[in-house]
């Protein structure tokens, strides 16, 4: 099944914030928490010729995520979508979550008594009920979001690069990015400028984390278990042919003799 | 020498030193402030923040792993490689490995954003997440420890049947929880390889759970130096200086494979030039080598240094040191702050913090006053033994 993705255009933004009003009703959350949130440049430039560019920014969702490689309890899924879920019925609030993602993405309700993480779900119950969209982007005003399968998001990006290089930087942010996200950015200044964490990595430490975890660990557990049986039963085997005199055998006797007495 | 002591009758509170008393009251403090937590949640009470999510709760976490290591350490030394001399250590060992792992469990539950589904790990399985194995190991693990000190309870209460049985089937228990310390330690570790983004390419490494694996049985060791010291001044009593002898042996051959790891880490992914580039990194990583591994590297080489009760406390401090500021280094210092962020504990972190470490020291006091613990180890007599210890402790501690 085709997954889904997003292109995201920095210079077609204009910071009306109505992608953050959508998510605040969609996801009955309230301003302060919502899943979707502003990077910007700043104002650059000497006046009169001044700069400032925004983009909207939320979950990247991950082709492999460290996210859902970490989530103690599996919260966090990849559906068939490609759409990274989270099921708060089952997060515990560990926050591992936060550690492990590289785009600084889940949010923790620090405000809350009993609090949990929030994190873009990319509307999926939104899409499950057929709506062709998620909130964010059926309310851009000027189609930088734009939501559709995630290769025609790709091509898109790479093709407006190609029609107008004067427009925008030759990197589509995203594509690499920790192996391969569903969200593409393109943008008319270098994306640390706007705020965006840098990862290079062409793969994601997911998969490092999964050498470890589903490798490493049972390497080790196995070979401690049998080296320990081996060496006990080795041992054991070796001290009843030539009984050793040691000190908690010498207290035993001691200790048995007195009792005798 | 003298094998067996007086154990006192759980009526007997007034001969309790005035320093439970004091611990008590930390405990007490501690624990309400923990509370406050619970009611208040963790933005209130904490200065933890969207950059900083884990603070020094975790750091206090992993340090207490490490330094519990001393329990399965001890174990597979005693059990498995039939070092039985080293036998009269065990009962202290294992009583100070499951408070502290308790102790964790304690920390881990009031740093739950959702506490009340702390059992959700039980029932959610992640496979692939290293935090979910070791919050799993870590409970099987507490448990097999309360088994590995029931002797003791069963012993103070003259039950011989129970003992009986508890004997015969120790070993299977204690190779299960050698495995799952050893599955855990190394996956405390791991905790830190998915993030790559955050850790310090210093300290980071796909083999960080073998480095905390290897780190943890020379915290074990030196926990155990460490301990036999405290229990001087606590009960009088300590652990024959042959059996600290016996374990510092063993140090140098731990540290030196510890400190080749590094090494080697270093320069197979081609970080040596790190060292000398990353400013206060490079300091603080010359720094946790130094006085964790190098200096007891040469202290415990030196037969002097092993056979002297009060220098092999030095090189064994030097050791514990170094690793708790390894732990806090990869858990809170070395953690790229985002947006220049940095993090400082809160007084309830820390109060919480102080509490709970009282309430190990306190239990374990309390424990080791009313139950068999301290059997087979040697009293220690004192100059001032009449001036530091009421009548009834000494009279406590005197054997036959």
């Amino acid at each position: 099944m085709a997954k889904y993705g997003f292109l995201i255009d920095a210079s077609r933004c204009i910071d009306c914030r109505a992608c953050l009003v959508a998510c605040s009703v969609e996801n009955n959350v309230p301003m302060t928490h919502t899943r979707i949130w502003m990077k910007e440049t700043g104002v650059t430039g000497e006046f009169p010729d001044l700069e400032r560019y925004t983009a909207p920014y939320h979950c990247m969702h991950c082709v492999d995520p460290s996210c859902v490689s970490a989530c103690t309890v599996g919260a966090l899924q990849v559906n068939k979508d490609g759409i990274v879920t989270y099921d708060n019925d089952r997060c515990i609030g560990c926050r591992y979550c936060m550690y492990a993602c590289p785009f600084e993405v889940p949010h923790f309700e620090w405000d809350k008594q009993l609090a949990l993480i929030n994190k873009c779900d990319l509307c999926v119950n939104r899409l499950e009920e057929g709506q062709a969209e998620p909130a964010c982007a059926a309310t851009c005003p000027t189609d930088a979001i734009q939501f559709g399968k995630r290769e025609d998001m790709l091509a898109l990006a790479h093709e407006r690069i190609k029609n107008e290089p004067n427009r925008y930087i030759d990197h589509v942010f995203g594509e690499h990015e920790n192996g391969g996200t569903s969200t593409f950015y393109i943008s008319p200044v270098p994306f640390e400028k706007l705020g965006f964490p840098t990862t290079h990595r062409e793969e994601s430490p997911a998969e490092f984390n999964r050498m470890t975890t589903e490798e490493g660990t049972p390497i080790i557990a196995g070979s401690v278990l049998t080296g320990m049986t081996g060496i006990y039963l080795a041992l054991e085997h070796l001290q009843k042919k030539n009984p050793v005199h040691t000190i908690e055998k010498d207290l035993e006797t001691v200790d048995s003799k007195k009792e005798k007495e | 020498m003298s094998i067996k002591i007086k154990i006192r009758e759980f009526k007997d509170l007034q001969s309790l030193p005035r320093y439970t008393y004091i611990l008590a009251i930390l405990t007490i403090l501690g624990m309400s402030t923990g509370l406050y937590r619970l009611y208040a949640g963790l933005g209130a009470t904490t200065n933890l923040s969207t950059v900083f999510p884990w603070g020094i709760w975790i750091s206090f976490d992993l340090t207490m792993v490490a330094f519990s290591g001393a329990a399965f350490t001890l174990a597979a030394l005693v059990y498995i490689f039939h070092m039985h001399d080293l036998h009269s250590a065990v009962r202290p060992t294992v009583l100070f490995g499951l408070l502290g792992y308790s102790s964790v469990l304690v920390i881990l539950f009031f740093d739950l954003g959702r506490f009340d589904r702390f059992w959700h790990f039980l029932v959610y399985p992640n496979l692939t997440s290293a935090l979910f194995e070791v919050s799993w190991c870590i409970a099987i693990y507490t448990t097999i420890l309360i088994f590995e000190f029931s002797p003791v309870v069963f012993e103070r209460f003259n039950n011989k049947k129970a003992l009986a049985i508890i004997e015969k089937i120790t070993i299977i228990f204690v190779i299960g929880g050698i495995t799952l310390s050893s599955m855990h330690q190394s996956s405390l570790g791991a905790l830190f390889v998915i993030m790559l983004p955050r850790v310090h390419p210093l300290w980071y490494s796909i083999i960080t759970p073998e480095f905390f694996l290897v780190s943890s049985l020379a915290a074990g060791i030196s926990t155990i130096i460490i301990g036999s010291y405290l229990s001087i001044w606590m009960y009088g009593r300590t652990l024959d200086q042959k059996v600290i002898e016996k374990l510092g042996i063993l140090m140098p051959w731990i540290l030196g494979f510890y400190l080749l790891m590094k090494i080697g880490d270093l320069i197979f992914s081609h970080k040596l030039g790190l060292l000398f580039t990353s400013g206060i990194f490079s300091i603080l990583y010359v720094t946790e080598l130094t006085i964790g591994v190098i200096v007891p590297l040469i202290l415990f080489s030196m037969k002097s240094f092993r056979k002297d009760r009060n220098k092999s406390l030095i090189a064994a401090l030097f050791v514990a040191a170094g690793i708790a500021l390894n732990r806090f280094d990869i858990s809170w210092f070395v953690l790229k702050p985002l947006h220049g962020i940095t993090y400082f504990p809160s007084w309830i972190e820390i109060s919480l913090l102080i509490g709970v470490f009282s309430g190990v020291l306190l239990v374990y006091t309390l424990v080791s006053y009313y139950f068999p613990v301290f059997t087979e180890t040697i009293a220690i007599e004192k100059k001032q033994k009449e001036k530091t210890y009421p009548a009834k402790v000494a009279e406590a501690v005197t054997g036959d």
